[in-house]
Formats: C-alpha cells, sequence, structure tokens
C-alpha cells in the first residue's frame, strides 16, 4: 500500500514524458525505422535488445471525439470489443491464447485515439502480428460480446463511484469545462450514454474509424526486423481506407468566470475538488517551460500546492496541478481533497496560490531546482521498451518528431525567468476564470462553496457526469 | 548494452516442460554488512544515467498495539519531516534540486524507503538517508500537522473508499490474536491520539541500523556505493534486537462472516482464507493458484463469473505474504443489485471442483508463463530490481533466493496445485466480507 505518493494526475505523468536529459547524459532516441505502406499505415520499428520481448502499441487515429453525439463510449465499446473474439478466436480463445504466451494485449479508446498496446516474447513475434491484425481487421463484434461488455462498463462506473471520488472528478470536470466540444465527452462513456449506444453503433463506429490510413503500428523490443516488416506488409497493406475523415477538433473556448459544480454524496468524509480551465496544445511552443513551471507550482513534492495544502496546513494528502494537451488546447487543473468541515479553507489556499504564481512568478532558485528535478527523472520514464513504444505513439498521434524529445534536455536547461513568466501569463489560468468541480456531502458544504460563483448540483449517483439540463 | 537479465532465468521463459536450468545470483551483484549490522546489496545496471535505492525497515503494524495502531505508517511520514541537522522539508528540497524523487510505504510488515535519482546525487542521497537515521527530531508543531495529512489518506482510502472500509473489517475481523488484525493506516481514535513519546520509542526500538537493509541498483559500483555506506551509515550505532512479534494466531475454528451496510451501488464481497508465511515453499504453488484463478480474462473465476455467469464485474486476487501466516485474498465486485451470498456459492462450487479435480496443464502452464513474465519485466527496469532483491533478502533470508524462482515456478505440478487449493479453500479458515446498501427503502446515507 502506497503511503506517501503525491497525488499525480495522469496529465503530471504525461508531462515528464517530455524531459530528456541535457549534454552528454541525456536520452537521444535510440534509432528506429518508420515506413509507410501504400494505403498508409505507418510501421515503426525500434529494435531494443535487452530482454527477448516485444512491446507494441496500434494508435487507430480518431478515438472518443468520433463518438456520435448522445453516445459516448460507442469509441471505447468498439475498443474492447476488438479483443472479445477475433478471426477465427473466441473471446476466451483470443484471451487463453495471448495468456497461454504469457503475453498481454489491451485495448481502449483514449480521446482522439483507440490504442491496443501490449508486450510478447519476442519468440512470438509472429503470434503477436496475428493476433494484432485479427483484432483490427476481423474483430467478430458477437452480439452477446456485445450486450455483455456494455453491461459490465456501466457497472464498473458505478462501482468506480463507490470509490476513493478523485478518481472519477476530471470527468465532471472536462465535461463542466467543456461542454458540448469533444473533449467535454466521457472517453468510457456515462452510465446513461453507454445504455444508448447499441451494437449497430459500435458497427458504424468501426466502418467509420477503422481502417488502414487511421493505423500506425509500432514496436520497440528484440524484433527481427526483416520478419516483422514482412509479416506486417502482409497482413495490414491491403486493409481499407477508413469510411469517414478523422474530426477535425476547434480549439474549446475558455470558461470567463467562476461557476461551480456541486457532486452530492451524501456522508462523503472529505471533500474532493478539481479547479480548472482551457490549458494549451500539444505543440505550445514554450513546452519546456511549461513543464517546469508546472512542476514548481504542482508537479512534485515540494510544489507550491502541496507544501500549502499539505505539507504547511496538514489539509490534504496531497495537491498537484498537471495539463493535458491535446491536438487542440486540452484542460489546466488542480486537484485535491479535504476533510468536509475544511473544504472552503483548502479551496482558498489552493485560489491563493494561483494568485501568487501570477503575482509574484517563481524565483530563479526555485527554477533551477525544477530544471534539475525534470531532468533527473525523464531516464526513468523511457527505460523500457514498452516505455519507448508509447513515447512514440505519442510523437505519432500529435505529429511530432523525434526532436520532440532529442532537443528537450537543451530547453529545459534554457529555461528563464522570463521564459517562465510568458508560460504563466499565457498557459496558466487566472484566479478569476476558473471552473470548480466539488464532490462532496452537499448538505455541509453548499454554503461553503457558494462564494466562488453560481452553483449547479447533481448527484454522485446521477448515470453521467454533466450537470442536470446541460446538453 | 549488456542483457538485463541473467541467462538462466530465460530458459523458464522458452516455456517448455523442460526443467528450467537452475539460476545462480549473477556475479556483478555485490554484498556486505556493516558492522553495525546493516545490510547493504549493490545490483549495478548502467543503462539509464539513474538509481533506485531502496531501505526495507522491519517494521509495520504487526509490530503495534492497541493506541499506537497507525504508528509505523506515520512514522514513515514522519521520516520526512526534519532532523537535528535539517529543518522540516529539508530533505525533499534538497533530494529534488538534484533531480531526485521519493516515495514510502508501510505494510503490515515492513516500512520501505526508495529514492530514484540520477548517480550524480548518489552521495547526497547517503547522507540525507544516514541523517535521518541517525539524528531524526520530532518538531511538535510538525506531528499535529501531519496527523491530518495521514487522517486524509485515511478518509481517501478507507472512509470513501467501500473496498478499502470492507477490507479493513475483513482483516480485523480474520485475525482474533495475531496483530495482523491492526489496520496499516491506524484507527481514527489512534491517529488522533499517539503522543510525541510514542514516536520517540518507536524510533529508538525499531530504526536501528541492524533492522535496516539497503538495496541499490543502477548506475554504480559496488565499492563507490560501499564506501559512501561506510561514511555515512556505518556511524549509525547497533541496537538492541527489536522485540519480536511473539503472538501466535490460534487455529480458526469455523467461518467468520462480517456484513457492511452501507451507500453503494454496487455490492462488494470479499474472501480471505488463512494463508501460510512468506517464507514458506507452498507460496510458489498458491501464487500460481491465484493466477489461474484470477489474473486475465482467460481465468477460471473471471471466465465463470464475469464472462459467462455475469454475475461479478470484477474479480481479483492476492496473497498476503509476512513474516507470519497472513491471508489469500478473493476480492469481488458485483452488479447493482447481484446477490453475494449466490456469488459465494458458485464461488464455492468452482473452489471445491480444483480442490477435487485439479486444473488443466494448459492452465498450469498459463499461470507459469503470465507469472514468469511478470518476473521479468520487473527485471527490466532498475526499480523493479532494487525491489525484487530487497523483498526476497528481507522475506526469503537471501536476495539470492530470487534467481530461484524460475526453477521453483517450473517444479509445480498439478498435483501440487491441486493439493494446495484443498488444503487452502477450508470454509473453516475464511472470513467472509460483504459489503452491500441497505435493504429498507428508507434508508439515507452511512454512518
Amino acid at each position: 500500500m502506497g503511503r506517501r505518493t503525491v497525488f499525480a494526475p495522469a496529465a503530471v505523468l504525461a508531462l515528464l514524458l517530455a524531459a530528456p536529459f541535457a549534454g552528454a547524459v541525456g536520452v537521444t532516441v535510440p534509432p528506429y525505422t518508420r515506413t509507410v505502406l501504400p494505403n498508409g499505415t505507418v510501421l515503426v520499428v525500434m529494435p531494443r535488445r535487452e530482454v527477448p520481448l516485444i512491446a507494441f502499441t496500434a494508435l487507430v487515429r480518431g478515438g472518443a471525439v468520433a463518438d456520435p453525439a448522445g453516445k459516448a463510449g460507442a469509441a471505447a465499446l468498439t475498443a474492447g470489443l476488438l479483443e472479445k473474439g477475433a478471426g477465427s478466436r473466441s473471446a476466451f480463445e483470443f484471451a487463453d491464447t495471448v495468456e497461454g504466451a504469457g503475453g498481454s494485449f489491451s485495448a481502449a479508446a483514449g480521446t482522439e485515439a483507440i490504442s491496443v498496446s501490449g508486450q510478447f516474447l519476442a519468440k512470438d513475434q509472429a503470434l503477436m502480428v496475428e493476433l494484432l491484425a485479427d483484432a483490427l481487421l476481423r474483430p467478430r463484434f458477437e452480439a452477446a460480446e456485445f450486450e455483455g461488455l456494455r453491461a459490465r462498463h456501466i457497472e464498473e462506473l458505478k462501482a468506480a463511484k463507490d470509490s476513493d471520488p478523485s478518481a472519477l472528478i476530471r470527468l465532471y470536470g472536462r465535461q463542466f469545462l467543456f461542454g458540448n466540444h469533444p473533449y467535454g465527452s466521457p472517453a468510457g462513456g456515462s452510465e446513461r450514454s453507454l445504455a444508448a449506444v447499441t451494437r449497430d453503433d459500435v458497427l458504424a463506429y468501426y466502418r467509420a474509424n477503422f481502417g488502414g490510413d487511421r493505423l500506425t503500428l509500432i514496436f520497440a523490443g528484440d524484433v527481427d526486423v526483416q520478419a516483422l516488416a514482412g509479416a506486417v506488409q502482409r497482413a495490414f497493406s491491403n486493409w481499407q481506407p477508413a469510411g469517414a475523415a478523422i474530426p477535425v477538433l476547434a480549439p474549446p473556448p475558455a470558461a470567463t468566470g467562476r461557476r461551480v459544480l456541486l457532486v452530492d454524496q451524501p456522508g462523503a468524509a472529505q471533500s474532493y475538488f478539481w479547479i480548472g480551465n482551457r490549458g494549451v496544445a500539444r505543440k505550445y511552443a514554450d513546452r519546456a517551460a511549461l513543464d517546469v513551471v508546472n512542476t514548481l507550482y504542482g508537479g512534485r513534492y515540494t510544489s507550491i500546492l502541496n507544501t500549502e495544502l499539505r505539507i504547511k496546513s496538514g489539509l490534504s494528502y496531497g495537491a498537484s496541478s498537471g495539463f493535458t494537451r491535446g491536438t487542440v488546447p486540452g484542460e489546466f487543473a488542480i486537484r485535491s481533497f479535504t476533510k468536509t468541515d475544511t473544504t472552503g479553507k483548502a479551496i482558498d489556499l489552493a485560489l491563493a496560490t494561483l494568485q501568487q504564481l501570477h503575482g509574484s512568478g517563481v524565483g530563479a532558485d526555485a527554477l533551477a531546482s525544477a530544471r534539475a528535478y525534470v531532468l533527473g527523472q525523464f531516464p526513468l520514464q523511457l527505460e523500457t521498451a514498452g516505455n519507448w513504444a508509447a513515447a512514440l505513439a505519442e510523437l505519432e498521434l500529435y505529429g511530432l518528431d523525434r526532436a520532440y524529445i532529442d532537443g528537450y534536455g537543451a530547453a529545459v536547461a534554457a529555461v528563464t525567468p522570463a521564459t517562465a513568466a510568458r508560460v504563466i501569463a499565457t498557459a496558466f489560468p487566472r484566479a478569476d476564470d476558473l471552473v470548480i468541480v466539488v464532490i462532496g456531502d452537499a448538505v455541509k458544504i453548499r454554503d461553503a462553496v457558494a462564494k466562488y460563483g453560481p452553483v449547479t448540483e447533481t448527484t454522485l449517483a446521477a448515470p453521467d457526469f454533466k450537470a442536470p439540463g446541460a446538453p | 548494452m549488456h542483457p538485463k537479465i541473467p541467462g538462466g532465468i530465460l530458459a523458464v521463459l522458452s516455456f517448455c516442460s523442460l526443467p528450467a536450468a537452475h539460476a545462480s545470483a549473477p556475479d556483478e551483484i555485490r554484498a556486505m554488512t556493516l558492522d553495525n549490522g546493516l545490510r547493504i546489496i549493490v545490483w549495478p545496471d548502467h543503462d539509464i544515467p539513474n538509481v533506485a535505492l531502496y531501505n526495507f525497515v522491519r517494521v509495520g503494524s504487526r509490530n503495534e498495539a492497541p493506541g499506537i495502531t497507525g504508528l509505523a505508517h506515520f512514522f514513515e511520514h514522519m521520516m520526512f519531516n526534519g532532523t537535528t541537522r535539517r529543518p522540516p522539508g529539508e530533505f525533499d528540497r534538497e533530494m529534488e534540486a538534484r533531480g531526485g524523487s521519493n516515495n514510502a510505504s508501510t505494510s503490515d510488515d515492513l516500512t520501505t524507503y526508495m529514492d530514484w535519482f540520477p548517480s550524480s546525487a548518489l552521495d547526497l542521497v547517503f547522507d540525507l538517508e544516514g541523517d535521518r537515521l541517525g539524528h531524526l527530531a520530532f518538531d511538535p508543531k510538525v506531528v499535529e500537522s501531519e496527523r491530518g495529512v495521514v487522517y486524509s489518506e485515511r478518509r481517501l482510502r478507507v472512509e470513501d473508499d467501500n473496498a478499502g472500509f470492507l477490507a479493513e473489517q475483513v482483516q480485523s475481523t480474520a485475525f482474533a490474536a495475531h496483530p495482523y488484525h491492526i489496520p496499516t493506516i491506524g484507527w481514527p481514535s489512534d491517529i488522533e491520539g499517539w503522543t510525541l513519546a510514542d514516536l520517540q520509542r518507536f524510533f529508538k526500538a525499531y530504526y536501528a541500523p541492524n533492522n535496516c537493509t539497503f538495496v541499490v541498483a543502477g548506475d554504480v559500483e559496488p565499492e563507490q556505493v560501499f564506501a559512501l555506506a561506510r561514511k555515512y551509515l556505518a556511524p549509525l550505532p547497533r541496537q538492541a534486537a527489536p522485540p519480536p512479534v511473539r503472538t501466535v494466531e490460534p487455529v480458526q475454528p469455523g467461518e467468520k462472516r462480517v456484513t457492511v451496510e452501507r451507500r453503494a451501488q454496487t455490492p462488494l464481497l470479499q474472501l480471505a482464507y488463512k494463508a501460510p508465511r512468506a517464507d514458506d515453499s507452498r507460496n510458489v504453488t498458491l501464487n500460481l493458484l491465484a493466477t489461474i484463478l484470477a489474473q486475465g480474462d482467460a481465468s477460471r473465476l473471471h471466465r465463470l463469473l464475469v464472462e459467462e455467469r455475469r454475475i461479478a464485474v470484477n474479480v481479483d486476487v492476492y496473497l498476503q505474504e509476512g513474516f507470519d501466516p497472513g491471508l489469500f485474498w478473493l476480492f469481488v465486485t458485483l452488479p447493482q443489485g447481484g446477490d453475494p451470498d449466490a456469488v459465494l456459492a458458485t464461488i464455492d462450487r468452482a473452489l471445491a471442483s480444483i480442490a477435487t479435480e485439479g486444473v488443466t496443464e494448459a492452465e498450469l502452464a498459463r499461470a507459469r508463463n503470465l507469472t514468469s513474465a511478470a518476473y521479468f519485466g520487473q527485471l527490466g527496469t532498475i526499480n523493479g530490481k532494487a525491489r525484487l532483491a530487497g523483498e526476497f533478502e528481507v522475506m526469503h533470508g537471501d536476495f539470492r533466493k530470487l534467481f530461484d524462482l524460475p526453477d521453483a515456478i517450473a517444479r509445480v505440478t498439478r498435483d501440487d496445485i491441486r493439493a494446495a487449493a484443498k488444503d487452502l479453500f477450508d470454509a473453516r479458515h475464511r472470513t467472509v466480507g460483504i459489503l452491500a446498501p441497505p435493504t429498507t427503502a428508507a434508508a439515507g446515507g452511512e454512518g
């Protein structure tokens, strides 16, 4: 049982993925090849010989942003069904084949791509390509499997609402902040939207969004390069293009002023809060400075946020912040929690830190410490073949090249107080313009949260993540 | 680049029915014991310019008593909060400014401290670790503030989390005598009640060099690490061995049951069977049995409960391996409206069938391969190397036993699995936990 972990959202971990060492000790992307098949499928291969394993990631562009209106979770169900029977194998036979080989294979819908990833022994390279091709090109989408998986996804969301609420709060936050923009929609769906998804919706999603032109295949590890290229060619080069174009995303609008969503969980011992606004996109030019400043603000144990909410006051087990950066700007968010009767005190303190960041900026010593921290932790994020497959997938998905990693150490080392100030002004929301979500015992905290802005209420048990009446 | 995995381990990964070659510990791993009893193991690996350092302290909630439950875990927090040489917060400030991060965890048996840092910070990290073991300070203000942090952690993991809430009840019910009934996070009144004197006594008793095991894996050389250990850790004075845990849990005379009525959409069922201590040769078999039961979509219970009958949303399994006999856990999440007793009856039939008819050769092979792959994956990182080497040294008496594991996995037979299941799944020796919403329509929030 981990006991001291700083509460770090996925966004913070993702940011750490972008900071190799500067100079002699830097992380340089190991050699890899990138090939485009005639049908548009991209094949990326990075040989790594340390262990006789091959890690893979297959990206199918589109993801949850291609879900039909009111049917959030269609992409997630499509992804989940890829391994529930494909080619000549039933769902059980597929799982048994993977696990019988000591392998792993899992598919999930992200916001902008469905990704299938896993790992096999090098000796099972041919089997790995066969299973990938079956799952992507020949999924069975059997009605009984569809019904079972949909019911399970719905029940899993209910179970998540019976668990530590910090895991779900981001879904409420994104929906409340982005509204009808595709980034507002939960990638896994809600209980209500999943109930509306039919097997026909899944078949339609598959026809529109799966095809050779949407696919990127990444392999890192102990590959037989020639055999792998041949197997991929044979399996994928005749795959037809997807039926539809990839959805074009407009940047979501930022929130102005403040508003509050109160999610009632009667009897909750603690209040969980998420404070956010629109942040920046994946290709934000000052990315290195962004990482360094967020590290100082809410990305490590001694961050400004954790110092105020945990170390100095004992109000919370942890407080953190992070950016989610997509093709267009996603959110910046602060997350923490505190016992019910200190809800207002903790939120006040979090807002004060944001005002302080804008008012006083960050000092030169603090910057030097954060630069060292970002650089020092980075090699640990790129240690295994699986790490490299994921990092290359990120480059491919967002149209970045290897300079995104290779050049990053120097960029981090070059962050100055001036670039930090620019990042604070352009990427971090002002304390007056924020969307605030609080999950807690509404009877006890309704008055405390009213001072932050107009309050909309829902309940944790309600079958979706949005405010009542929201479209 | 050198191969990361010692050769013998690969034998089992070729996944045939041939016996695996016995694997000896790689020569590059070196170990020494300082005069004060502190054990230190070094595993060089230069693939990345970083180091993982673990310090395993042999103390956990098993060493607590009424009034000081949760103290081992609270102490874990206090180890970051200042020494007579460094003010509170300085440990983290110095480490992070040099590119390092850290964490710590507490279990029933152990308190484990971890640092991950660039090898250029090696000297600093030894200085910091030696400082807090030798010169810890207890600032009363910091103690009060940290109490709030720990209580917040308890609310997060137990009070606002149904699975955590039920598991605490099951564990505290399962043990009548042995201190494994104490929740590691501590009971609320103790979190609010322990005193500065309790902390000082605890430090004196357990934070002795002869009760610590350091493991350093990564971009280092053994002699360099040993020199730093002599400089920063050798001055720590050896102390009397901590008091042993004398209590032996009596044989459980019959099934126990704990029922929690609580706001919930999805009911929960947990089963906890009495299981052997970590250093028991049966555990290799029990871990394979756990994998056969509930790891992966092709596992027996997942297939039966989640895919075929659809009477569960999720099933998980966990073997608690400690210094004393612990628990073999099954965790089941039911769909809304599900009937825990009906699920229990289905599980009982499935477990009975393994105890009588055993498992198939394919099931055993699948479990062997998944277990080996997981083991192999852990050895692919400096963090995994440090953790595994330390766990084997501390829980099994010698880090070298880590390299016997593939051989032990290969030796397990279907008969072993059947015998282990027959022995383990005795309803008289289990605790059943059920969490469900109140059945009356008028029920509101929980207490």
